[in-house]
């Protein structure tokens, strides 16, 4: 109970937003609007588990939200061309593999500071695609959409794959030994290695991770619409390292669950919607995401200056 | 010691001429591709161009040489560049007293972080994270998204279009902050203990210098400097808008590792973040007379930041490297 107060108080806050939408705005729950939220939030929460993980080893990887972009419209044009639909999804997941193989070895090979060079990945990868797409959009063919099922069916299947990846994350981290040397090089690097853990390798193989999930959801987001938006991601670094912190993954690395970055996923996805509902004007969203944001490390700020 | 400081001098020096060189090369370059390019017209433009993320650099630069980044000053620039418009506009200030307001607010926006930062002790990167939504969150609700201030009086807009004794008229306030800063991270015992800080905090506040209260007077001059930005990013597009300076924090942070300062701090200059400031701006500039695209400028820039890094960082990582060989030989008749 202790243990886990920090994430039981964010899933209190979110109960709260839930339980006030109930009785002001019952509309928010009719069955169709909710599955799709939840469909749009599905790629998020996908990168936001590979960003808790990111965080939990003490590194940072902001350059998510382009390759996002890099991955959708790599999908977009290899659909386009006639290419099986399994194939782009391998496709898909081995190109933003390959992003984050690029950002790990600049990270634990040259052991360079990731904020920097996610930061300069993130404006690189971000100007290539507008140099080589101009803002194109790419339109996907006949049968792309939702896996060629049902609109319905499509929504169901990206929230169920969504959900089986953050299990099986959130059982991984805990269970096995790979998932505890995330958070053994997260909390001590050095005492990492000394216990006979390779802090580098596992650096960059969370990076590559990283990658690979922003590929997946990539093509969790291009499945849902007929076009490829090249600016689709943008923005979207930012919205999951808030959802991590919001869900008590610490910034300093070694802390955090991924139960906490799901209940912080829904929290920072129900605002938008409960304004709405709640007839506030929608351009407060941003504001509030940030206060939520502060409010969050201010709590955990006063807890740790009490028990200091 | 000695000789140890004198090399880490030399690398110092070497990283800024080098820059210095690139800058040059560049200009050379362009000169000779755009025919435009050398003209006062156009070296005048760059400079008038690059005075609002110049000026987040060298609030920059200071932060992140003790350590600490700050991610909100764009944000921060788009809610005083509101905030001046509300002022005159819409309250009747008269556009002095706007900007006196404006720059309060920019004090008390770097503030905010500053007593997050230092009273909860909490860390500058997820602080300034919050902030950054914050303040283009209150932007955009304050102008509902769609509201936007022009109609600037001309004599308002004379600080960011015309000319004043012959140069921009922006460019001696650019100037005035750029010598500031300088003097006081080189030359003032105080700006000196920031890169004090950065190396070592805990050293530093065994040292006898209230850490804290030195950081939080960083924080609060961003804020302070960004509302000057905002004031001439203002006056140069004669009009403010809720999405002003979106994504100069990150121009600028680049700028500022690209002139040398090392992101975890301790080491950097203010001269080296002037010239990380011209290399990008020429590249910017000078791609446009080249006829490039402009997206090629975004990419070179991302490249430029990495090859800089690389550079900076291979002769600790030999010395590493050289190191740790040494204590595995060693090692070896230990464990075998």
């Amino acid at each position: 109970m202790r243990r886990y107060f920090r994430e039981l108080s964010v899933a209190g806050a979110l109960a709260v937003v839930l339980l006030a939408l109930a009785v002001f705005a019952p509309a928010f729950y009719q069955p169709q609007p909710l599955l799709s939220l939840l469909t749009r939030e599905a790629p998020t929460l996908v990168v936001a588990c590979g960003m808790a993980l990111v965080i939990i080893s003490r590194q940072i990887d902001i350059s998510v939200g382009s390759q996002f972009a890099v991955c959708s419209v790599c999908a977009g044009l290899l659909a386009a061309k006639g290419m099986a639909l399994p194939l782009v999804f391998a496709c898909c997941v081995a190109i933003g593999g390959l992003m984050g193989a690029l950002n790990g070895v600049l990270v634990a090979g040259l052991r360079l500071p990731s904020i920097v060079v996610t930061l300069a990945t993130m404006v690189t990868w971000r100007e290539a695609l507008r140099w080589l797409r101009q803002g194109q959009f790419v339109n996907l063919p006949d049968g792309t959409q939702w896996f060629g099922l049902s609109q319905r069916g499509g929504q169901w299947m990206l929230i169920i794959a969504a959900l089986v990846i953050l299990v099986s994350l959130a059982i991984a981290t805990r269970h096995l030994s790979a998932g505890r040397f995330i958070y053994a090089v997260g909390t001590d690097a050095e005492a990492a290695r000394l216990a006979g853990i390779r802090p580098q390798l596992t650096t960059f193989a969370v990076f590559v991770f990283m990658g690979a999930l922003v590929g997946l959801a990539a093509m969790m987001n291009v499945v849902q619409s007929p076009q490829v938006d090249p600016k689709s991601g943008s923005g979207l670094e930012l919205k999951v390292i808030a959802a991590s912190v919001v869900g008590g993954v610490a910034i300093s690395g070694g802390r955090g669950n991924l139960w906490g970055v799901f209940v912080g996923v829904l929290l920072l996805a129900s605002i938008s919607p409960a304004l709405t509902h709640l007839r506030v004007e929608a351009y407060w969203e941003k504001a509030i995401q940030g206060a939520i944001i502060l409010l969050a490390v201010v709590a955990d700020g006063l807890r740790n200056r009490k028990q200091r | 010691m000695n000789t140890e400081r004198h090399g880490f001098k030399a690398i110092l020096l070497r990283h800024e001429t080098i820059l210095l060189f690139v800058v040059l090369l560049e200009w050379l370059y362009f000169n000779s591709v755009g025919p435009r390019f050398g003209s006062v017209d156009n070296t005048f433009d760059v400079m008038r161009h690059s005075v609002e993320i110049g000026l987040l650099a060298l609030a920059m630069t200071p932060i992140i040489l003790t350590g600490g980044i700050d991610l909100s000053v764009g944000s921060l620039l788009g809610l005083c560049a509101i905030l001046f418009g509300k002022f005159w506009r819409d309250m009747g200030m008269p556009i002095p007293l706007a900007m006196v307001c404006t720059i309060g607010v920019g004090a008390l926006a770097g503030g905010l972080n500053a007593s997050l930062i230092t009273w909860l002790r909490l860390p500058p990167l997820i602080v300034t994270l919050g902030t950054f939504s914050l303040f283009r969150g209150l932007a955009e609700a304050i102008t509902r998204g769609v509201d936007t201030f022009t109609n600037f009086p001309a004599s308002f807009i004379f600080l960011g279009q015309e000319r004043w004794l012959g140069i921009p008229a922006q460019a001696p306030i650019f100037i005035l902050v750029a010598v500031g800063i300088w003097l006081l991270v080189h030359h003032m015992t105080f700006g000196r203990s920031f890169r004090a800080i950065g190396f070592a905090p805990e050293g530093t506040r065994y040292a006898g210098i209230s850490v804290e209260r030195r950081l939080a007077m960083v924080y609060v001059l961003a804020g302070i400097i960004a509302a000057i930005a905002a004031i001439i990013y203002t006056a140069r597009l004669g009009q403010a808008k809720a999405d002003a300076g979106m994504g100069y924090e990150l121009y600028a942070i680049t700028a500022v590792v690209l002139g040398g300062t090392s992101i975890f701090g301790g080491i950097g200059s203010v001269h080296g973040t002037l010239l990380g400031v011209a290399a990008i701006a020429i590249l910017n500039n000078g791609l446009v007379h080249a006829r490039q695209p402009r997206e090629v400028a975004g990419m070179l820039t991302g490249l430029l930041l990495i090859l800089a890094l690389t550079s900076s960082i291979l002769p600790k990582m030999l010395a590493t490297w050289r190191a740790r060989r040494q204590t595995s030989i060693a090692k070896t008749p230990i464990t075998t």
